[in-house]
């Protein structure tokens, strides 16, 4: 494993042309030559750089997974299935509007919300899609905002480029909905804070989604738009196992389509990706599996802690126990997805002790492969 | 630029010589003038345009070469005196009606067509002869030494035309075009001409009309007298000369600039005395007589001539002809390769080959004095590479077709042809331009590239040309696409001016060549009435460009793109002023640092932005900066700010 730093001619050898991006956006918007556009990353001119911070924040160049996890929660990376944990709960919005606007339990709508109207941060970095369903990266400044930027599309988006596209100078805190890729991606910009890019410091909290693949924002769109009339789609969903599909919701009613359609429109980056949870994140949302109108929710950093305490104390968010059975469930899905990356990552290396970008003890890899 | 209409018989003026060549025309009483404009061809028609009025001459831009060659035998046809003027690749494009005019022969007015070549292709896309299209169109052909001759041939040229009753040819090369000279001048002819086409079918008229190609065999033969009777006339020709001694070791034949570089040569090595000199001003149909009287002066004959051996040919084709026993002399020239075939000759050159021939170790000069003269000029010139001008507009549309092609990602190409954005073929315009060809053959090679889809080519293919090329060469190849479905973006980069030549105006200009108000051609309603998408970009707004480029290249079939802002050195010369007082922030702009690597000087290059080594940031040459304000948009750390003036 090479733990240099490089510049993004490795960028494209090691991580894009080898099909290890995830579009995440780290790369894009502080630089001139990298663009995304429709699913790929661009190289708009060659850049001369032999050290670049395109390739240094990369979440798939090397990552020392130690020392990125002591930096954001103060301890080397865990063992546990879930990452490091305060708390594992389960939480919904209070606010019946939010609720129907957003995905299950209107959780992560209402943590910016709260964070925004109680001017913890001035802006709000998530993923939005268009009219025609195409997603990008978006800053939501108020409540109404980030209701429209409610609800997930399930494809990739570069959300970190909106980050980089902030003025350098600006001053305004900032909170950022990521999946565990990009909260990878900025977990590594806390460790080695960017030059000339906007002061990481203003990031205040990462609401992380549990994640397990992400669609090919090119390849699924165009099977959405040759499917679907896409400016009348008010919502997408996959709902939890065993249902096994993917459902478009309209006014005029809902279609669905069997996973196993959709499975080829996956990035092919997904199988190499360790993390379920958003293990890097001050708070991690998602689904519960057979409770409907319910996220689970972990309570990760102080920093995720204390919003979570505000969102109950104002009322704004309402909290249970998470059912035994759906830790258990929980558990083993981000275990699997552990086992079946290291194993994608071996096969792809053919040697045990390269795992690409991966930076784990050979004893940490051998616990999680023997569990 | 001197006036050609003084009317100072027998003063000598300083004349370059293309206004040598119209002085000509107009002594000759010229009454009817086009051309197409091409370096080094384009003084002639700007010359005799700007004396239009006075000289009560007609005078225009035409639309491309081959109208102007038809118009011009118009005028001929009707008894006027005409003259058409292009440079060497507008002899191809004429060639067609060409071969059908010496067939038909000429009206009562004389007919000179004048081409303007190019040796060493310094202002050109190739460096073509024209001399054997002379010969390969039975054209007599006549090609001056000096100015004066320049001025002289032409006149003459006018005078043959007209005795012979076909159309008469000058070739001029840049050096002789381009270069300054003293001429003498002859009487101005300024008379009234009255245009009557004779060739009426009435009872006084029943035969059909002369202008026919038919009956071509009985044409051709007729064609052949005339060009006896040429070969008659150049045999006592002034403008063919020998100077040297009775018996030369060595006998240099020459025609054109080569002239001044032989003459130069021997006098450089001092063999006035051994080496001889023949001339030629009438290169087709050859003096034949006349050559082979001065073969006999030496064992030894160099042809000195440029790009082809065409004299160096027809001379060996003379002695071939000799009767037996008649002296046969060793041959120098490209065939033995004592002159090159390619390129521009000069004094070196030529004194290289006579020293070879004649064993002599002379150094034209110290090889050190080239090394140091290139030190020095380095040392006063700043560094400049070929590019576009500051706020030339075809900067930011290949900034714009560079992004759109990354972007699509199907490694889309450009074709191209002829203009300032040639340039793109280099770093000017980000090494767009992947071919490059004649006037037009950009949508003609994209025409061929859009129909290969079922091939599994699908790349997207964007063919670029000028607005002046658009009206020149690309309307039948863009009918052709539409007619037969080819997947292709015509983008013209439509700069309002045939800006490479020196702006010269065309249909879309909405001015004559006079000077006069003309109905511009609109191409957007033209390309529009052929029934396809037509899009007008501003290329300043590099964003919506862009994205219109994306969206068309996605929707595919055949499309119009036109990418409209005046040339810059055109508004700077009507407007003074600058839209934007563009500064560099030095605080902001991070140089070579990750997030921007000089994207300004290394990237986009433009000639008012300069890199401060020293300090290690951009700077704006405030100079030179015309304050477009594009490099304002391109810079990602929004350090380049453009205050509106």
């Amino acid at each position: 494993m090479d733990t240099k730093v490089k510049g993004s001619k490795e960028l494209f050898d090691e991580v894009i042309d080898a099909g290890l991006c995830t579009l995440c956006g780290a790369c894009t918007g502080g630089c001139p030559y990298l663009v995304p556009y429709k699913g790929r990353i661009v190289l708009l001119d060659n850049c001369t750089l032999t050290e670049g911070q395109c390739y240094q924040y990369c979440p798939r160049t090397y990552t020392d997974m130690n020392a990125i996890s002591q930096q954001v929660h103060g301890v080397p990376y865990s063992k546990d299935e879930l990452g490091t944990a305060k708390e594992v709960l389960m939480a919904r919005s209070t606010d019946a509007r939010i609720r129907e606007k957003a995905q299950y339990g209107g959780t992560v709508t209402t943590l910016l919300s709260l964070a925004l109207s109680e001017g913890l941060v001035d802006g709000a970095i998530m993923s939005k899609t268009s009219d025609d369903k195409t997603p990008g990266a978006f800053l939501a400044r108020n409540v109404e905002e980030v209701l429209e930027g409610a609800g997930s599309n399930y494809m990739a988006c570069p959300v970190l480029e909106a980050l980089n596209h902030i003025p350098k100078d600006s001053q305004e805190g900032l909170a950022i909905v990521a999946i565990p890729c990009q909260a990878m991606a900025l977990a590594k910009m806390k460790k080695d804070p960017p030059q000339d890019r906007v002061n990481i410091g203003n990031v205040k909290i990462v609401i992380g989604l549990f994640c397990t693949w992400a669609l090919s924002p090119d390849g699924f769109h165009h099977f959405l738009k040759e499917n679907l009339e896409l400016p009348q789609v008010t919502k997408f969903d996959i709902p939890p196992p065993p249902a096994n599909r993917f459902d478009a919701y309209a006014q005029s009613g809902k279609v669905s389509f069997p996973l196993d359609q959709i499975r080829k429109y996956v990035m092919s980056s997904c199988s190499y990706c360790l993390d379920m949870t958003s293990e890097f994140a001050d708070i991690s949302v998602g689904s519960v599996e057979g409770i409907e109108g319910w996220n689970t929710l972990i309570v990760r950093t102080n920093a995720g802690a204390e919003l979570v305490e505000m969102a109950k104390m104002k009322g704004k968010l309402e909290t249970d126990t998470l059912p035994p059975q759906n830790l258990a469930h929980l558990k083993e899905a981000a275990l699997l997805k552990k086992k079946r990356a290291l194993q994608e990552i071996v096969k792809r290396s053919g040697d045990i002790n390269n795992l690409l970008y991966v930076g784990l003890s050979k004893g940490m890899v051998d616990k999680l492969l023997s569990e | 630029m001197a006036s050609i209409d003084i009317d100072a018989p027998g003063t000598n003026q300083l004349l370059i010589g293309n206004e040598a060549i119209a002085r000509g025309a107009l002594e000759a009483g010229v009454g009817f003038a086009a051309a197409y404009p091409g370096t080094p061809s384009s003084e002639i028609m700007e010359s005799l345009a700007s004396v239009s009025k006075n000289m009560g001459i007609y005078a225009q831009w035409s639309v491309n070469e081959k109208v102007a060659m038809e118009a011009a035998a118009g005028a001929s046809f009707a008894g006027i005196r005409a003259i058409a003027s292009m440079k060497q690749n507008g002899v191809n494009v004429i060639s067609d009606f060409l071969a059908n005019l010496v067939m038909t022969g000429i009206g009562n007015g004389g007919l000179v067509l004048v081409s303007c070549d190019d040796p060493s292709a310094i202002s050109s896309s190739n460096e073509q002869d024209t001399r054997p299209i002379a010969k390969w169109l039975d054209i007599p052909l006549l090609e001056p030494g000096n100015f004066q001759e320049a001025k002289e041939m032409t006149k003459w040229l006018f005078d043959l035309s007209e005795e012979l009753g076909t159309i008469c040819m000058l070739r001029s090369v840049t050096r002789i075009s381009h270069a300054r000279g003293n001429v003498k001048l002859g009487e101005l002819l300024k008379k009234e001409q009255k245009a009557y086409f004779d060739q009426i079918h009435d009872t006084r008229n029943v035969m059909p009309t002369k202008f026919m190609p038919v009956p071509s065999a009985l044409r051709h033969a007729l064609l052949h007298v005339r060009l006896d009777n040429a070969r008659e006339k150049f045999e006592s020709s002034p403008f063919n000369w020998y100077v040297g001694p009775d018996n030369a070791d060595l006998l240099i034949i020459t025609c054109g600039s080569c002239w001044l570089y032989s003459r130069e040569a021997v006098k450089a090595l001092k063999l006035d005395d051994r080496v001889g000199i023949l001339k030629l001003g009438t290169l087709w149909p050859l003096p034949e007589k006349f050559v082979e009287r001065h073969l006999s002066k030496s064992q030894k004959v160099l042809v000195v001539e440029e790009i082809d051996p065409f004299l160096e040919r027809s001379v060996m084709e003379l002695v071939a002809n000799l009767p037996p026993g008649a002296p046969r002399p060793l041959f120098y020239g490209k065939r033995s390769g004592d002159i090159n075939a390619y390129g521009e000759l000069n004094p070196d050159k030529v004194i290289k080959a006579v020293s070879n021939i004649m064993g002599l170790a002379y150094q034209p000069r110290d090889i050190e004095y080239g090394k140091k003269a290139e030190e020095i000029s380095k040392s006063n010139v700043p560094e400049r590479m070929m590019t576009f001008c500051p706020g030339c507009a075809h900067r930011a549309s290949f900034w714009a077709i560079k992004n759109a092609l990354k972007l699509d990602g199907r490694n889309g190409i450009v074709t191209g042809d002829i203009g300032c954005y040639s340039m793109a073929l280099g770093p000017a315009g980000f090494f767009q331009v992947r071919t490059m060809h004649c006037m037009g053959a950009g949508i003609g090679v994209a025409n061929g590239l859009g129909k290969l889809g079922q091939f599994g080519f699908n790349q997207p293919v964007l063919a670029v040309c000028g607005d002046s090329t658009f009206f020149h060469a690309a309307i039948p190849a863009l009918i052709n696409g539409i007619y037969n479905q080819s997947n292709f973006i015509l983008i013209v980069l439509d700069n309002s001016a045939t800006a490479m030549t020196g702006f010269q105006p065309h249909p879309g200009t909405g001015v004559s060549a006079m000077g006069e108000p003309t109905k511009a051609v609109s191409m957007e309603a033209l390309c529009r009435s052929l029934g396809i998408h037509v899009d007008i970009c501003d290329p300043f707004d590099l964003e919506s460009t862009t994205a219109t480029l994306l969206e068309m290249m996605a929707d595919g079939g055949a499309k119009v793109v036109i990418m409209r802002r005046e040339c810059e050195l055109v508004r700077s010369h009507r407007e003074k002023g600058k839209p934007y007082k563009v500064h560099v922030d030095p605080e902001k702009c991070i140089g070579e640092a990750c997030g921007c690597d000089r994207l300004c000087t290394r990237v986009f290059r433009c000639p008012g932005l300069i890199w401060d080594k020293e300090a290690g940031k951009a700077k704006i040459d405030e100079v030179i900066c015309t304050g477009c304000g594009v490099c304002a948009d391109i810079c990602p750390q929004g350090a380049i700010v453009k205050e509106a003036t």
